[in-house]
């Protein structure tokens, strides 16, 4: 099989693998487990399309899922809306929080959106335990409905598992779609040069905008996975810490790929859950990997930036350049 | 018919007046060639028309509508491309690629078309590719469309720029040394490239060092020295003026001169 076909048989037999597992792991807890890994490859894949491809930096990026988790547990609790209504509701809030802090900071050259970003992810923390009339503040918003379309109720592990990958999927179908046609050079090109970009009339706020629009849409619609996958909403998952996490799942994946930060989001997802995934694996050496989980992503960037700028999908690239060579 | 008309241009920084009062006309379907010492003002006032840098008094009319005060991408979408000093190039993409971002001022399809890969945006996609393709043979540089930029040398790196921006269709085309970096092959290269430019009906207002180049070139020159226009005129009075050789040899044994 030449590198062709494997290029494109591998999206395929992925989505095989990840449409399978359900029938072939039936331990409820690993499936959340894998569940959790879809919900972060949502938001990666929003990450992915703003950093990867245009290469702006969002160190807030759990604000715009905390905003989708919260609106969808206001949507379907208070104001017991259908969970699809509550679910592009959540999508969409979070959008325009992405659009309101983009239009401002986007104008601005340089680290002023990593800023801005931070600023902003630090804020909604806050309001997330001050608001505690709509967000329930400290304990947290309880409750919260298993996802329903139509009379179909989703409340087996399997099956939200499967609603989890089924969205990933559209998402990184549509991703593909815009990163391989005109808005996805774009955006590439404004991370190569900006004045290269400009002097070819690219509009850069707007593409700016339009990616962190979409990439706090899929980080707000992942928000809503979580929300009525867990039935529970607390401000202490929505910090700099997970954003932090976010980017280095992104950054470990690499630049101008989908499929790296994609892999990264799923293995640094997994490695939070090592005890449950390596069944001999001694609790003690578990929990000391977890407590230093945040030094470890710390770690990853670090290694990453120093020796590898291109991430897993960048050695990926160099691998198969090197391989045709030879 | 003047394509370009450039009026009483000034730009200061802090106290350097860098381009004084300067004022010139680009005919249609010519090649104007703007030359002086280092420090004479070729990019300062390049900038200014070209809406990169904003002069501070002055008009820059293109086809009679005023340029100054409007954005890079305005002028892109009225008929103007240009060129950097330093190759801007976007390195992660492929030549091909490069050139199909110049393409995308004729583009309509945005975010939402391209997301749904509606039938539309692919085949304007398709024939940016082709336009591409177009550009990279009119260019003779067809054999490196799928190389990433990165790894282009110096010279097909100035050429893939000038396919660029010819993928925005301009009617006006402003180079910022292009021959820099090149040898002497690369130069001669340029030197049809640029011929081939100007028979497709695209008029050239290029900033250059190289005087073999100017002189093969343009139709008119420009000198500029010290921000002020000393001279201008067709290459062989260039040559012979009593201001331009003082200038030149006043700078002393300079070598880019």
């Amino acid at each position: 099989m030449d590198t062709r076909t494997l290029r494109a048989l591998a999206p395929l037999l992925t989505a095989a693998v990840v449409a399978v597992l359900p029938l072939l792991v039936t331990d409820p807890f690993l499936l959340r487990v894998f569940t959790f890994a879809g919900i972060n490859a949502l938001v990666v894949t929003g990450l992915a399309l703003l950093f990867s491809y245009a290469g702006q930096v969002s160190l807030g990026h759990a604000a715009f899922v905390g905003l989708g988790a919260y609106a969808c547990a206001f949507c379907t609790v208070r104001l017991e809306w259908p969970w699809l209504l509550a679910f592009a509701a959540s999508g969409a809030l979070a959008a325009l929080g992405g659009l309101v802090l983009a239009l401002p900071s986007l104008r601005l050259k340089g680290h002023y959106l990593a800023m801005a970003t931070l600023g902003f992810g630090l804020l909604m923390s806050l309001a997330f335990v001050e608001a505690e009339p709509v967000t329930g503040g400290v304990d947290g918003f309880g409750g919260i409905p298993f996802p329903a379309v139509g009379p179909l109720q989703i409340r087996t592990a399997a099956s939200l598992y499967w609603l989890v990958w089924a969205m990933v999927g559209i998402a990184l179908v549509a991703a593909f779609n815009v990163t391989s046609m005109r808005p996805g050079r774009a955006m590439r090109a404004l991370h190569g040069s900006e004045l290269g970009a400009q002097a070819c009339g690219v509009d850069i706020v707007g593409v700016k905008v339009r990616t962190f629009v979409m990439s706090a849409l899929l980080a707000g619609l992942a928000g809503a996975l979580y929300a009525s996958v867990v039935g529970f909403v607390s401000p202490s998952v929505f910090t700099l810490t997970a954003s932090i996490t976010f980017l280095a799942m992104t950054v470990v994946g690499g630049t101008s790929s989908l499929a790296g930060p994609l892999a990264a989001a799923v293995l640094l997802t997994l490695v939070q859950y090592l005890d449950a995934l390596i069944p001999g694996i001694p609790s003690e050496t578990a929990q000391t990997l977890q407590s230093y989980q945040e030094d470890i992503y710390g770690l990853a960037i670090v290694l990453v930036v120093a020796f590898a700028p291109g991430g897993l999908a960048g050695v990926w690239r160099r691998r198969r350049m090197g391989g045709d060579a030879s | 018919m003047t394509l370009l008309q450039v009026r009483n241009v000034t730009k200061r920084f802090g106290g350097l007046t860098a381009v004084d009062d300067v004022s010139f006309d680009v005919f249609e379907g010519t090649i104007k060639a703007l030359i002086g010492p280092n420090g004479a003002g070729k990019s300062t006032l390049f900038n200014a028309l070209t809406a990169f840098d904003r002069p501070d008094e002055g008009s820059v009319l293109f086809e009679g509508a005023e340029m100054v005060g409007r954005r890079p991408r305005d002028t892109v979408h009225a008929g103007v491309a240009r060129t950097f000093q330093n190759t801007q190039l976007f390195d992660e993409m492929t030549a091909g690629e490069n050139v199909m971002v110049g393409n995308q001022a004729h583009q309509r399809r945005g975010f939402s078309a391209a997301m749904l890969r509606l039938p539309a945006a692919v085949s304007e996609d398709r024939e940016a590719r082709e336009e591409a393709g177009r550009l990279l043979r009119l260019i003779g540089i067809e054999e490196w469309v799928d190389v990433p930029a990165a790894d282009l040398p110096a010279g097909t790196r100035r050429l893939v720029e000038i396919a660029r921006a010819l993928a925005t269709g301009p009617r006006l085309l402003l180079l910022d040394e292009p021959a820099a970096g090149l040898n002497a092959t690369e130069t001669r290269e340029l030197v049809q490239t640029l011929f081939r430019v100007r028979d497709a009906g695209i008029t050239v207002v290029i900033v250059e060092h190289d005087m073999g180049l100017v002189m093969a070139v343009s139709d008119e020159i420009v000198v500029l020295d010290r921000g002020r226009k000393i001279a201008e005129g067709p290459p062989r009075m260039i040559q012979k003026d009593p201001a331009v050789i003082a200038a030149y040899l006043g700078e002393g044994a300079d070598e880019d001169a």
